[in-house]
């Protein structure tokens, strides 16, 4: 890739949910390599910058590049692992299923999966541990292992940018450390990854930047920069009510108080 | 024409084109339950009846592909009333669901009534597409209907994985490039399609089972779409076939509650007996699992090892 | 099967008690119906709505009448079962709850059908009659009531409605407070589980009233697109239940006369007339109506202009380099209109702003220079990247929000980029 060019670069992005803006403002530049954290408290509209990202939300205003391109061109580049609450794991496909479901973007309409496909699904589920369980239904996971499944969904994409929303989150110890190691592997090959997280006490040792959002960017850069004191404060105890307060207005099509 | 068995070559036509229906209801079915719509269909199946007299008033005509026209453009436009009610109103989609129905069938009601009021000629016969009956299916209409379902069941199958995808994770599918409102579009009108092609046997007011009945069963046996799909359209074929039947056989009976009962029936027994999801089976699940608990207890107890399982499963 | 038109008194009766039983009946689904909706239980309405059927025709059979009590024993029990089994479905089989209501209520409306059907000449229940009602009908079965021939679906609606409207005002604040939010309900100790039974069952009598008026598949059009209109009209859910009741009983009395008018089913053309109300209502809302939400873009973007307009000519007068030449082609309605109301006045082709005029703008470019002030402060964002923004949000920060970002911002004098901030003056046109 370019060296001009940042990985995932994000311009006065605005996000709103109907009319009400969730998200003011952000501009973020991400270069590759790396492992970046996006972290603030709740409802802070972590996952929403990730969404919007990637298309999944409606940009109010702003711009989105990765690598200097639109979305669209390079969506074979950038990999993706949602939350996993998402989706319902009663639905019957089995783990290697839902693992091949990351070669669909590169097969095309009506191609199916063949023998390459499934020995890459194979592949990335030995990645993160799952090998054995490749026959099972995905509901018969544990969390953590649920979680790993989407990673090695996500893995078989070959992406050179991964977004992750909260990949974390009620995951086991073990699942954790596996996920940690397979992220930090594809740090290693040069690759950039993003992740929604929630837990600042693993984020400083974890990540190599990050970025603290809440409503809107508070701070973006290295880890020792970003993760003063100062930043954290305003990221978690500076809630805007000011921003509230102007997004009902926008929704209305009003003023504030 | 030669009749095997006595069975006249026209009820032979008839009941293969119905086990086609079935098995494309079941098939496409499949998806609209996967993907939380299964009572969306229902909406559109409502709405048929106004088509399918709205067609017999624009056309004067009562051939059986003018009607289904008739009652495919009508399911349509519900499917839009739909989508204009949730993009310009805060309704809910299940209340949106319900008036779309219940105003569309009153509509189909109103403009039947009025038909039979006004004695126009011709217009006898249309009230059989209330409840189904496929006494009155020409040879020439059954092979039309067969052909049609052909047709859905192809679609589907050349799109299964696409399908697939966007019923599970339609988010990864937006993000992996995948058209989701297209491809939602797309099996929302072959529902309605199925709906259409089924109205003939199963009537406005109960096709929906053939849609929905049969998957629902199929899931009870099998945890992969792959198997769960062709099984479904099993089960529909079984069901439309042995409606047909039993509703032949007894005089005055409609077909649509009779394919509907043998529908129930097979759900009923899979509810029991099927593997791993029947309820027997989920029984037996769940006394071993207290079992392996008490015995991992009883190790913890014993000073072993614990072993960290935060969601139990 | 209309009645002859006619204009002597005992056809007027008959239309009359006809119209009368319909009102009162949609009055009874109305009120239910608003319940269902605003708890997400709409399809369960129609689910129930569908499957009192075999629980009629089966208290028929054991020689109940039609509008009886032992009918509306027979629908209730059908209703109750028919959500027992949604819920154990899901329970038990793991079925997802819009797929099993789908399984049960058309399986249920089948063996009713059927029923009727094999039991067609040992009772009286026809099966259309069972599909869409016969409301033209109901006034020749009467009963005697105090020496005056009463309709018995007359009679049966007006006891149902009686009881639902009294069980649901003695059970209000409970039905309120479990429709709100269920789980606060239950935590102070308020019986969600009875009140969702009394309300289903409320739906199963509302349900099998209306069964010989409009039948069982129009009652889900009674039981919810009033309450589905009323909720876009009116936002608390007393008044709610007040204006789908009025929309029920008008779509009732329209829905008779308009069949009557163009000879067709009365209970189809009730149905009909509620989707025009439903359809009206999404228009003409006061909040959320197409219109008003027309209206309120249209607005704001003539507000937008006007004081996009206004900040122009102030920030001309800033940079001394005098107004504008000209004013694009878009910007001379914004222009005509501000000259009218006198806050722009034209000399020659020099454009120049009163004193009202000058007020607003300077509110505007306030607002605007303090929300850049604010943005660099709490967003991390170049200053090249703060006009953007800024040019937003002038037209909707109010006095208190500007006085409280004034405060945050240490009575900056000058925005970031080195301009001075407007003071606040009082009403500009004052």
């Amino acid at each position: 890739m370019s060296a001009a060019a940042p990985a995932l670069e994000l311009h006065d992005v605005t996000v709103a949910y109907g009319r009400r803006p969730v998200l003011w403002n952000v501009d973020l530049s991400v270069d590759a390599p790396g492992l970046f954290g996006i972290i603030g408290p709740n409802g802070a509209g972590k996952s929403t910058l990730l969404k919007a990202a990637l298309g999944l939300v409606p940009l109010a205003g702003g711009t989105v590049r990765f690598f200097g391109r639109p979305l669209a061109e390079v969506r074979g580049r950038i990999g993706y692992v949602p939350q996993r609450e998402t989706v319902d794991w009663d639905f019957p496909v089995s783990v290697l299923d839902v693992v091949l479901m990351g070669t669909y973007g590169g097969l095309g309409w009506f191609r199916r999966p063949g023998a390459a496909q499934r020995e890459a699904a194979r592949a990335a589920l030995d990645r993160v541990g799952l090998a054995d369980l490749a026959g099972r239904q995905i509901g018969r996971l544990s969390g953590g292992q649920q979680q790993r499944v989407f990673l090695a969904r996500a893995l078989v994409q070959a992406a050179d940018l991964y977004l992750l929303d909260e990949p974390l989150a009620g995951v086991d110890a073990r699942s954790q450390d596996r996920i940690f190691r397979v992220l930090d592997e594809l740090r290693s090959e040069g690759r950039l990854v993003v992740v929604v997280h929630h837990d600042l006490r693993t984020a400083a040792e974890w990540f190599d930047g990050v970025a603290l959002v809440d409503m809107r960017l508070v701070a973006a850069g290295p880890v020792a920069a970003v993760l003063t004191p100062e930043n954290l404060h305003r990221t978690y105890a500076g809630h805007l009510d000011v921003l509230d307060e102007l997004g009902r207005a926008v929704e209305r099509g009003g003023r504030t108080s | 024409m030669s009749q095997p068995a006595g069975i006249p070559y026209n009820t032979l036509v008839v009941a293969a084109a119905v086990a086609a229906v079935g098995f494309a209801a079941g098939v496409i079915g499949s998806f609209g339950v996967l993907r939380r719509r299964a009572l969306v269909s229902d909406a559109a199946a409502h709405a048929t009846l106004a088509g399918v007299v709205a067609a017999f008033l624009a056309t004067g005509r009562r051939d059986l592909p003018t009607l289904l026209a008739g009652a495919f453009a009508a399911a349509v436009l519900a499917l839009g009333g739909l989508v204009v009610i949730r993009r310009f109103t805060r309704t809910r989609d299940d209340a949106a669901t319900a008036i779309v129905l219940g105003v569309s069938f009153g509509l189909g009601i109103a403009l039947l009534a009025g038909i039979s009021a006004r004695g126009i000629p011709g217009a006898g016969g249309l009230e059989h597409f209330l409840l189904g009956h496929t006494a009155a299916l020409t040879a020439g209409d059954a092979t039309a209907l067969a052909a049609a379902a052909a047709l859905a069941v192809l679609i589907v199958w050349l799109g299964l994985k696409e399908a697939t995808l966007v019923a599970f994770d339609p988010a990864f599918a937006a993000a992996t490039g995948w058209p989701v409102a297209l491809i939602d579009y797309a099996l929302v009108t072959l529902m309605a399609a199925m709906v259409v092609v089924g109205l003939p046997a199963a009537g406005a007011v109960l096709v929906t089972a053939l849609v929905v009945i049969p998957p629902v069963t199929a899931r009870l046996w099998t945890e992969r779409v792959a198997t769960m799909v062709p099984l479904a359209g099993a089960i529909g074929l079984v069901a439309a076939v042995g409606g047909v039947a039993t509703s032949n056989a007894v005089p005055r009976l409609p077909t649509g509650p009779t394919i509907v009962l043998v529908a129930a029936g097979v759900f009923s027994l899979s509810f029991f007996v099927a593997p791993r999801r029947g309820w027997f089976a989920r029984r037996r699940a769940a006394v071993d699992a207290a079992r392996a608990l008490a015995e991992r207890l009883r190790a913890a107890a014993a000073g072993e090892q614990t072993a960290p399982d935060p969601r139990g499963a | 099967m209309n009645l002859v038109p006619g204009s002597e008194g005992g056809f007027a009766a008959l239309h009359a008690w006809a119209i009368a039983t319909a009102a009162v009946v949609a009055a009874g689904c109305a009120l239910v119906g608003t319940l269902l909706v605003v708890r997400r239980m709409s399809l369960l309405g129609d689910a129930i709505s569908h499957a009192v059927l075999p629980g009629i025709v089966l208290a028929v059979l054991a020689g109940g009448r039609p509008g009886g009590f032992a009918v509306l024993g027979g629908a209730v029990v059908a209703a109750v079962v028919t959500v027992l089994l949604v819920q154990a479905l899901r329970s038990e089989g793991g079925v997802a709850e819009d797929a099993g209501t789908g399984v049960v209520f058309t399986t249920l409306f089948a063996v009713g059908v059927v029923l009727a059907s094999a039991l067609a000449r040992r009772i009286d229940l026809d099966p259309s009659c069972v599909l869409y009602g016969v409301l033209e009908f109901v006034p020749f079965d009467t009963v005697a009531v105090a020496g005056l021939e009463v309709p018995r679906a007359f009679l049966t609606g007006v006891v149902v409605l009686g009881l639902v409207g009294a069980g649901l005002a003695a059970t209000w604040k409970d039905q309120v407070f479990a429709a709100f939010d269920a789980e606060a309900a239950r935590a102070v100790g308020v019986p969600v589980a009875a009140v969702t039974t009394g309300l289903l069952a409320a739906t199963a009598l509302v349900t099998v009233a209306s069964f010989e008026a409009v039948g069982a598949i129009l009652v889900v059009a009674m039981l919810v697109v009033p309450a589905a209109a009323a909720e876009l009209l009116v936002r608390r859910l007393a008044w709610m239940a007040v204006v789908a009741v009025v929309l029920g009983v008008a779509a009732a009395c329209l829905g008779y006369m308009a069949a009557y008018r163009l000879d067709t089913s009365a209970a189809g053309m009730i149905a009909v007339v509620l989707g025009l109300e439903y359809a009206v209502a999404a228009i003409v809302a006061p909040e959320d109506g197409v219109l008003a939400r027309g209206a309120a873009r249209a607005r704001l973007a003539w507000r937008v202009r006007c004081e996009d307009l206004l900040a122009r000519l102030w920030r001309a007068d800033e940079a001394r380099a005098g107004p504008p030449a000209a004013t694009g082609p878009g910007d001379w309605a914004a222009a005509a209109w501000l000259r009218v109301s006198g806050r722009i006045v034209r000399d020659g082709d020099r454009w120049g702003l009163t004193a009202p005029g000058r007020a607003e703008a300077e509110t505007v470019v306030r607002s605007h220079r303090l929300w850049e002030a604010w943005l660099g402060r709490h967003v991390e964002l170049p200053l090249d990247h703060l006009h953007p923004p800024a040019e937003w949000i002038e037209h909707h920060l109010g006095a208190d929000v500007r006085r409280r970002i004034e405060a945050e911002v240490g009575g900056e004098e000058s925005d970031p980029h080195g301009r001075a901030i407007p003071r606040e003056r009082g009403r500009p046109n004052a």
